[in-house]
């Protein structure tokens, strides 16, 4: 009942405010009538009586506010009150509020962003149930490098794990599928049975792998995205007549999974694994690896477990080797999902912070400034019986008012702000599909601009209540002791943010030179002009099969040739630079008579045989391909017509393979064995050296290459590329249309080269855009929050200016004072700066490239710029300095 | 202020209101003379202490306000006793014969 009582109370005071007053004041005055009617009647005087019932009852004003004071809901009022105070005092400076707001905008809303991108990509949890219990499994090389894993290496690590209830292998690529309506190149996995297991997924339709469809022989059986069933099959309800033709090979759909599950990414189809028979080799890693982790186990017991599994196989096996695992770890998958970003993603989240603080300075600094002219009011305010407490809760709530606002349209801004990263940021940035301003990141926005407002608020209380503030009340206003304090404190904070200004302009400027100089690099072929079409033929490995491939290829680069414009046309396993990269493997130096009769025998070989062996990557291409590219052929000659499919089969390779490999003799005429990469077991005669190209991209070294000659040994998927003067749709066109010719079940995909080459730079671009915009940005705030501080000191100083002009100082001297004492600020703040940027720029020396972390160059350049910009920013108080008029200063008040 | 005037807990002061208005309604200055009478002149309650008592007891439940006239038929706002007021007071008179009796023994034990 009384809680009924109070909140009515509460509402009636709120709400009826003015009424519950004027019922106090006519109260009050009631009482005061009565009094005087009693001392009256008791013979004072009217006028006595008056002045006496008055001293009895007290101040009424006073009273009035005693009253309200114990009132239910009276700190609501007194923050209202102070919320509609602040509002006039941001009003009465409507600049420097604006000023302050956008300042604030902008910090808040980049923070926003970027943390949008940090949480999305980073922080949020996959989505799968207990998906902090996923691990991926890796091989670990003898190099310490982690690595996918070999058949029997999988079937141990299933059969002797104690910590894993459930664990999948997995492969996934790009291949056509025809059987619906229109053929299309989706993304396929071959899986083993347990794998929805392991993600705790069940279908939506139909039914799971069992155990017995990833048997050898089995019955092709196929799941579906839930995307793909609704696009491609048009959503059936009944799945026994959906039939895929997948690889050369019938295929029945027998369950649809659930909408958002597409692991691995992207993938709409998946197989079972092991259909065809399993490879033997424990050192040809063929698939990745997932487990979910046994109740109550750790990650570093499971990774202990497979760890010894790992190391029983190697000391058991003879297939010793670069190949072999030494180790095996285990990772949660979604830091093996996200790990590569991690750095990246934690300079910029550092170098948005930086802007923040450095924009939060100039916010205290105009605050500070603020404040110091409102001395007078606070004085008055403090005499009228102001507590200290009431004092700072309104410079508190001056500062939310600012951050409520400033963060308001930071988040608006955080919006457009987003969606223009998601189409700034490079193709790999994984789990990008998750960035997007939700409720955490709402969350955080909140939880920052309540943080900004504590401090800034906080911070200008303290300066502005230190001390005694009746001071204010005296003649002239300010003491000189306070004023230098208040000029130290300012100084400080520009020192500060020259420091933290400086620091971020060097990280800016390191990632910069870093791109500069990978553009600097020969990528070693051409780039534009290219139109590359992708075709993926299906995986089938009968030899018949291979030979008609050859065929087929043939016959499109042929057709391709007389495309009106096309100059060259070539054709490569894959192409450089783009996603994956070329598979690498071990090569052995056979001698003519030595050629393997099956894949054991070869094995065999190379086991014995370990100082004969080679390490490459392995790449199929044709004559065309070197041209278009231009590749130079070095020494001895390219593949020729001559080189049929049933003539010897020949080799070139790459001019650092020639090096490492056959240092002190000519490769030429040697022959190789390489049928582990792609079941080919003839020898290789070695015809040509080609030059080196940057197939990862522009930042890693070339690396040691054996190309075969496509026609002769067909990969089923290749990149035709096709260099020509014409423009590029309508050599699309023109290629869409032969290959359907050709073949209607098989689809292309195209692009430019350069596309392809600018998105191996856009991690970089996307780093140096966003740190050197905050750079910038912070260049200007701190710039500006110079130019304040100096502009405000002297502004101080005016009559101690004129008093020494009148003294006779020249306007030298004048100059020499004021810049003086700014340049010690700047060069404090640049000594901080070099310093903390020598420490901090080691972080980030994984995303640098051709310089170190501590490049001389990036430093002096940075520190030469922001000591100009600050000296001036200084010029122009400096000048205004110089020109005080002692009379009219000495006036001044 | 008389030399006797000693500072009034806010509890205190709340006692002493309710017990002067279980008397009848009164105004505002008849509560302080009321209260100055019953205490024999101790305890000279100011305007400035009382109102705010009193409009905080209003907000809590214990007494009610209405506007009506005095004894010059001059219009003033009257206090009285709500049922839940009553219980507070004796709950509360309770509580403090249960303090002074236990401080009273504690000053008479050496």
């Amino acid at each position: 009942m009384p809680l009924l009582l109070k909140g009515r109370s509460f509402l009636r005071n709120l709400f009826f405010s003015r009424r519950v007053d004027s019922d106090l004041e006519q109260e009050v005055q009631s009482q005061l009538e009565i009094l005087i009617e009693e001392k009256m009647r008791a013979g004072m005087p009217a006028a006595e009586a008056r002045r006496a019932a008055k001293i009895e009852m007290g101040g009424v004003e006073q009273l009035k506010e005693q009253v309200r004071e114990e009132r239910m809901g009276n700190w609501l009022q007194s923050v209202l009150s102070d919320c509609r105070y602040a509002l006039r005092q941001l009003g009465k400076n409507p600049g420097s509020s604006a000023v302050m707001i956008f300042t604030l905008a902008l910090a808040i809303g980049a923070s926003t962003a970027i943390f949008s991108v940090v949480y999305g990509v980073l922080l949020r949890p996959l989505p799968y149930a207990d998906a902090n219990r996923i691990m991926a499994i890796f091989e670990v090389t003898a190099k310490g490098t982690p690595a996918r894993l070999a058949d029997p290496n999988f079937d141990d690590f299933r059969d002797q794990n104690r910590s894993f209830g459930a664990i999948a292998k997995y492969d996934n690529y790009v291949t056509s599928i025809s059987g619906t309506g229109q053929p299309t190149r989706s993304m396929i996995a071959h899986v083993s049975p347990r794998m929805l297991t392991v993600f705790s997924v069940h279908p939506i339709l139909g039914r799971d792998f069992s155990d017995g469809d990833g048997k050898q022989g089995a019955a092709r059986t196929a799941l579906v995205s839930y995307g793909y069933w609704r696009q491609e099959l048009g959503a059936p309800a009944e799945l026994s007549q959906a039939r895929l033709k997948i690889d050369g090979a019938e295929y029945s759909v027998i369950g649809v999974l659930p909408n958002g599950f597409r692991f691995p990414a992207d993938v709409d189809l998946w197989l079972p694994a092991g259909l065809d028979g399993e490879g033997r080799s424990r050192t040809s890693h063929n698939y990745s690896a997932v487990g979910r982790l046994r109740d109550g186990v750790t990650v570093a017991q499971a990774n202990g477990d497979i760890s010894a599994i790992a190391r029983r196989i190697h000391d058991a096996s003879n297939e010793q080797g670069d190949y072999l695992l030494t180790d095996a770890m285990v990772l949660p998958l979604q830091d093996s999902i996200t790990g590569e970003a991690r750095l990246p993603l934690q300079v910029l989240l550092g170098a948005v912070g930086f802007l923040l603080l450095v924009a939060c300075a100039n916010v205290a600094n105009l605050l500070l400034a603020q404040a110091s002219v409102r001395e007078r009011e606070l004085a008055i305010r403090s005499a009228l019986g102001a507590g200290r407490g009431r004092l700072i809760r309104q410079f508190l709530t001056e500062a939310f008012l600012l951050s409520l606002v400033g963060g308001g349209l930071g988040v608006l801004g955080a919006f457009w702000g987003v969606a223009g990263l998601i189409a700034l940021a490079p193709g790999n940035l994984p789990r990008i599909e998750n960035v997007s301003i939700n409720i955490p990141v709402l969350v955080f926005a909140v939880l920052l601009s309540t943080a900004v407002a504590a401090g800034l608020g906080a911070f200008t209380a303290a300066r502005a209540t230190a001390g005694d503030m009746r001071k204010g009340l005296a003649e002239g206003g300010r003491g000189e002791a306070g004023s230098q304090r208040s000029q130290r404190v300012g100084q400080i904070i520009v020192a500060t943010q020259i420091a933290i200004t400086l620091v971020l302009v060097v990280g800016a400027g390191l990632l910069g030179r870093s791109l500069m100089k990978v553009l600097e690099v020969n990528p070693g072929f051409r780039v534009d002009k290219i139109v590359a079409m992708d075709v993926a033929l299906p995986w089938v490995d009968d030899h018949k099969v291979k030979a008609s491939r050859g065929i087929f290829f043939a016959n499109l680069i042929d057709r391709l040739k007389q495309i009106p414009g096309v100059r060259t046309v070539g054709a490569t396993s894959v192409l450089p630079m783009a996603e994956g990269g070329l598979p690498d493997g071990m090569f052995l130096l056979a001698s003519r008579d030595e050629a393997p009769k099956s894949m054991d025998e070869l094995v065999a070989m190379m086991i014995r045989q370990k100082d004969r062996m080679g390490i490459a990557d392995f790449c199929a291409a044709t004559d065309g391909y070197f041209q278009a590219l231009g590749i130079p052929l070095l020494r001895g000659r390219m593949f020729e017509a001559s080189d049929g499919a049933n003539s010897p089969h020949v080799a070139l390779i790459s001019e650092s393979l020639a090096r490492e490999r056959w240092p002190n003799q000519d490769p030429l005429g040697h022959t190789i064995e390489i049928g582990n990469m792609d079941s080919d077991l003839r020898l290789l005669t070695i015809v040509g050296i080609v030059g080196d190209t940057h197939e990862y991209g522009l930042d890693v070294a070339p690396r040691p290459t054996v190309y075969v000659n496509l026609l002769q040994r067909p990969s089923p998927a290749i990149s035709v590329t096709m260099l020509s003067d014409a423009d590029t749709r309508s050599v699309t066109a023109a290629a869409r249309g032969i290959l359907q010719e050709l073949d209607p079940e098989i689809p292309a995909s195209f692009q430019t080269f350069s596309q392809v080459y600018s998105a191996s730079l856009r991690p970089r671009r996307f780093n140096v855009i966003l740190v050197g915009f905050f750079g910038i940005v912070a260049l200007l705030l701190a710039t500006a929050g110079v130019f304040g501080v100096m502009a405000y000191a002297v502004n101080r100083r005016t009559r101690e200016i004129g008093v020494r002009v009148a003294l006779g100082a020249s306007t030298g001297h004048v100059l020499r004072m004021v810049l003086g004492e700014g340049l010690r600020t700047i060069c404090i703040g640049v000594g901080i700066g070099i310093a903390g940027a020598l420490a901090l720029t080691r972080t980030m020396e994984a995303l640098l490239f051709g310089i170190t972390a501590n490049d001389p160059l990036t430093f002096g350049g940075v520190t030469l710029l922001l000591v100009g910009a600050a000296l001036l920013a200084c010029y122009i108080p400096a000048r205004r300095a110089m020109k005080v008029d002692p009379m009219v200063a000495l006036r001044y008040e | 202020m008389s030399p006797e005037q000693t500072s009034l807990l806010q509890g205190t002061l709340d006692l002493l209101i309710l017990k002067s208005l279980r008397a009848g309604e009164m105004h505002g200055l008849g509560v302080s003379r009321r209260i100055q009478q019953i205490t024999g002149g101790t305890f000279v309650v100011k305007p400035g202490s009382l109102f705010p008592a009193l409009h905080r007891m209003e907000e809590e439940g214990w007494i009610t306000a209405f506007w009506g006239e005095s004894e010059n038929n001059r219009r003033a706002k009257y206090y009285r006793l709500s049922k839940p007021g009553m219980k507070q007071l004796e709950a509360e008179t309770k509580r403090w014969s249960r303090i002074s009796l236990a401080i009273g023994q504690a000053l008479e034990t050496s």
